[in-house]
């Protein structure tokens, strides 16, 4: 009876995880749902923990439990509140601009509790081992291991930490062909093995799993984490996926296809929008473009750039009846999202419609730059999508581009030698003036020269953003 | 200086620029009066204010001028005062002024025209003849308006309705485009004529519509500039102007042929169509007009139309035009300085080459002829390129597709035969999980995504119960263990998770 009730709990869980992320459709829903979600999880986490004090969990066939699991209850409990408290305390204090660190180490705590769950229910006691649950086990860690040390060498680039320069080693596919190759011949043993015997090749192949995470995120540029962390959060899913085939718990498999699916579909998207294909992706190098020389398209863009003055920028503006701003990671780095606000509600006051146009790649995660943007008050009508914009550009007064570069490269469209050649961008210098907010005139991360830079209706205004800004709103005020 | 101009060469914000730059300005006093631009703004810019002409002319080493140096009262010359060595920047007109430029030698100066600076796109900031065009464009309407007997909108009032204006643009370059963006912004029916089938689309995107002859000449010149037209071509087009004239009340036309007299386009019978109380703005007065009747630097009425033929109208914009004409200088100057900001006269520099007339007293204009290439034409060439690489990507895709389905059936068919029922159960629930994911995660806001990616992890914490499983079961093992660090940090997720979504979720306004 107490299965038929763990059975109905897991499956009202179920419902409630899909319906949490079906909340997520608009800003408006998107609340419930996380809700949803966090009552699902309660339910899942009481009916288990209620089963497990209660003895002979089907979990684990043919073990016999000890009867008083107050040890075993009184520790889970123990470690749940310190889970907690650790977590409580990271989302309240991490910065929006740092969510892609915290999303990382999240999906390494995924993949290192796949990895422990695995090697612990192989070492249990009494554990059933046939074959179908062996290659199970072995699928959960691998793709456990690879998640965790991915990761973490994700959260390390994010956090500059590492240099996002990619590290290229010389015949690095043959290693990760190797590794691969290697992990999948040692479970030949590992489910001959009799009993727990196989623990040396499953402790074996953990560590080149985490060798193997981690070298195929080490060979990926800094630019590209959107996708990499997209792709963990897939990892981490069907790592979860697996270890409920282990563990028979249709919850875990339910809940591990749903993160699947979601990190899948953010990859799709992410290489869609940087024009690159995901196969390419998936066997972790990004071929001979991403090399240690940085690019450069067969036409360099000639020409002098026009600089500005903060002053000039804010007579553009009072002037102008339609604005758009573009944001790109450096106007996160350099922390300008706040006075970005405050000019554009000076400038909506004044009758100006202003609205921003969020490229899908902007940033280091994707829909960062509009939890960047929430953060600083922007009201989420008016941040659109590029799809959504760029029809609306050749109509707009002023085009403001603040630290972002390749994601306005107009090269993307019609300069077929560059390397970013395809990728959809917002299209600026369609509309009349566009005016670009840099540091200096370095290239971006593609390491590609900007045209944009140098047309008739470009106008730069170098420096710190966040000072720029500054310095324009109390123009405009005076 | 000549009788009528209100413009000057420098306004402050242009002295600021070249202070900047490191030179010493010389300012005529009350040489910026006329322009809204009193001796006190520039001094307050850094520039020293001479009582006398002639001191200007000495001190410095490099002149700005407006207009070319003119005979001054009791027989003496500007140009005399120009000292050897020096340079001059101003309007020249060298292929009109044979005797100046003869004159302009004996100093020995270098000389610079600037109605000669290229027509060419990089050269567009130090065009003058394009800035004063477009200020000349925007002064016709406003003095076509202020000769006008009516409103140039169409109202309905209390009192009746008002019918628009009609306003005929003759010419659509620099001036001619400028005239019908102020007649538009005027509320008038704009109509543009020009021998020049490229500018079609500027003038329809300022909502003006454009006239044709039904003739298959094109009069796209070198250099943008129209070009003599075929006998036959004009008289199609006096036949539309023809039509036309009887349905206009405002005419402006603007058409100048390069070195030649402007050509006649408003002939005298169809003035006499026009209805009264109409007016006619003749830019080209000064280069004979292009309307039969122009009286140059007058306005007359004839057959009850008034005909404005006064010239320099930029200089009735004093303040704008002489800002304008700053910058284009300015421009022009930094085109000459090096890096050191020395004058380095570059006779390999396009734009400089093209209106330098004297270096040194020796005659370098006209520069040896390039082929000045016209406004380019749309590329179609290259879409059909573009398209075959996109198309080329787009079919090997199809083959790798085929055998991931082959594969994936395969695999299938495998499972089928060999596994065991209870995974194909849990797979089966793994299968229909995957494609609940797939369509609901598509339909998340992209603005949302990153609360997605929180979510997820939130719930990806679930691993938790793995952990609970291990550490339930039997006494204290390597198993426990392993699991009590999994329940940890997989209880990190969980909590952090959904807290942090939950934290970004309410940072969301409308």
């Amino acid at each position: 009876m107490s299965d038929s009730i763990l059975t109905v709990a897991y499956l009202t869980a179920a419902i409630l995880f899909i319906l949490s992320l079906r909340g997520l459709s608009s800003q408006e829903t998107a609340k419930n749902g996380n809700l949803f979600g966090t009552i699902g999880m309660f339910l899942a986490l009481l009916v288990t923990g209620g089963a497990v004090v209660a003895t002979g969990l089907k979990g684990v066939e043919g073990v016999e439990t000890a009867n008083s699991d107050f040890l075993g209850f009184g520790l889970l409990a123990g470690a749940i509140a310190v889970g907690a408290v650790i977590g409580a305390i990271l989302s309240s204090r991490v910065a929006m601009t740092s969510m892609p660190q915290l999303v990382a180490v999240l999906h390494s705590f995924v993949g290192l509790a796949a990895v422990l769950v695995g090697i612990g229910s192989y070492v249990q006691v009494g554990a059933h081992h046939d074959p179908a649950h062996l290659v199970e086990t072995w699928i959960g860690v691998l793709v456990g291991g690879i998640t965790f040390t991915g990761s973490i060498i994700a959260f390390a680039k994010l956090d500059g930490k590492i240099g996002s320069k990619p590290l290229i080693l010389p015949g690095r596919h043959a290693l990760n062909g190797l590794m691969v190759l290697g992990a999948i011949g040692l479970a030949v043993p590992f489910i001959q093995a009799e009993g727990s015997t196989g623990l040396l090749f499953l402790l074996i192949m953990t560590g080149i799993s985490f060798v193997l995470g981690a070298h195929l995120v080490m060979a990926i540029g800094g630019a590209d984490m959107p996708v990499v962390v997209s792709l963990l959060n897939s990892y981490s899913g069907w790592a979860a996926a697996a270890a409920g085939f282990m563990l028979s718990n249709d919850l875990l498999i339910v809940t591990g296809a749903l993160v699947g699916s979601s990190g899948a579909i953010l990859s799709y998207i992410m290489c869609n929008a940087m024009n690159r294909s995901i196969w390419n992706v998936i066997f972790g190098g990004f071929g001979a473009d991403e090399g240690a020389a940085p690019a450069k398209g067969a036409n360099e863009p000639q020409g002098t750039v026009t600089k500005t003055t903060v002053e000039e920028t804010a007579e553009l503006l009072k002037d102008a009846k339609s604005i758009v701003i573009i944001p790109g990671y450096g106007m996160a780095v350099a922390q300008a999202q706040h006075p970005v606000y405050e000019m554009t509600e000076f400038l909506r006051k004044q009758g100006a419609e202003v609205r921003y146009a969020i490229h899908p790649v902007a940033g280091r995660l994707p829909g960062h730059m509009n939890v960047l943007l929430a953060e600083a008050n922007v009201p989420y009508d008016i941040v659109l999508e590029m799809d959504e914009i760029n029809g609306d550009l050749p109509e707009t007064d002023v085009v403001m581009v603040i630290g972002a570069n390749d994601i306005v490269n107009p090269g993307a469209l019609d300069d077929a030698s560059s390397p970013i050649y395809g990728m959809p961008v917002l299209e600026a210098w369609k509309s009349k003036v566009v005016i670009v907010l840099k540091r200096s005139m370095s290239a971006g991360y593609a390491g590609v020269g900007n045209p944009l830079f140098f047309k008739d209706n470009t106008q730069m205004l170098f420096g710190d953003a966040k000072d720029s800004i500054n310095k324009v709103v109390s123009s405009l005020r005076s | 200086m000549i009788e009528g101009e209100r413009r000057v060469a420098l306004e402050p914000e242009a002295v600021k620029a070249l202070v900047e730059r490191g030179f010493e300005v010389l300012v005529e006093a009350g040489a910026g009066a006329e322009a809204s631009y009193p001796d006190k703004q520039y001094a307050e810019a850094g520039a020293e204010l001479l009582a006398a002409r002639k001191d200007v002319w000495s001190r410095a080493d490099l002149i700005f001028k407006v207009n070319a140096p003119t005979e001054l009262e009791g027989g003496e010359h500007e140009a005399d005062d120009l000292g050897e060595g020096k340079t001059l920047i101003s309007f020249l007109w060298p292929g009109q002024n044979p005797e100046l430029l003869e004159r302009l030698a004996a100093r020995k100066a270098n000389v610079f025209a600037m109605d000669k600076v290229p027509r060419i796109s990089r050269a567009q900031k130090m065009d003058a003849l394009s800035s004063m065009a477009n200020i000349a464009g925007y002064r016709a309407v406003i003095e076509a308006a202020g000769h006008f007997g009516s409103f140039f909108s169409g109202q309905i009032t209390a009192a009746g309705r008002t019918r628009p204006a009609h306003v005929m643009i003759i010419g659509a370059g620099v001036a001619g485009l400028a005239a019908v963006a102020a007649a538009r912004g005027l509320g008038a029916v704009v109509s543009a004529f020009d021998t020049r089938a490229a500018v079609k689309e500027q003038v329809e995107s300022l909502g003006a519509k454009f006239l044709e002859v039904e003739f298959e000449e094109s009069g796209d010149g070198a250099g943008g500039y129209a070009k003599v037209m075929s006998k036959e071509f004009i008289d199609a087009e006096m036949a539309l102007f023809r039509e036309q004239a009887p349905k206009t009340d405002i005419i402006v036309t603007t058409a100048l042929i390069p070195g030649r007299p402007a050509p006649k386009l408003i002939l005298a019978d169809m003035v006499e169509m026009m209805r009264p109380g109409s007016v006619v703005v003749d830019l080209a007065a000064e280069q004979g007009g292009n309307c039969e009747l122009t009286v140059p630097h007058e306005v007359v009425v004839k057959h009850d139309v008034t005909l404005v033929g006064l010239a320099n109208l930029p200089s009735r914009l004093p303040t704008l035009a002489s800002k304008l004409y700053a910058r284009n200088l300015v421009n022009l100057l930094d085109e000459m300085l090096d890096e050191d900001d020395n004058l380095n006269l570059d006779l390999d520099n396009e734009v400089i080459r093209g209106c330098i007339v004297h270096k040194e007293g020796e005659l370098l204009w006209p520069p040896p002829k390039i082929e000045n290439p016209s406004p380019p034409q749309p590329k179609p060439a290259k879409a059909p390129e573009v398209k075959a690489v996109a198309e080329e990507t787009a079919a090997p895709s199809a083959v790798p597709n085929f055998i991931f389905v082959s594969l994936v059936v395969a695999a299938l068919v495998a499972l089928g035969i060999y596994a065991p029922t209870d995974f194909l159960q849990h797979f089966t629930v793994f299968l229909l999980a995957c494609v609940v994911g797939w369509h609901v995660v598509w339909n998340v806001a992209p603005a949302l995504h990153t609360p997605l990616m929180s979510v997820t992890n939130a719930i990806s914490g679930i691993i938790l119960i793995g952990g609970m499983l291990l550490v339930g079961v039997g006494q204290l093992s390597l198993a426990m263990i392993l699991g009590l660090v999994a329940v940890v940090v997989a209880s990190i997720n969980v909590a952090g998770g959904f807290l942090v979504t939950h934290r970004m979720l309410k940072m969301f306004r409308r």
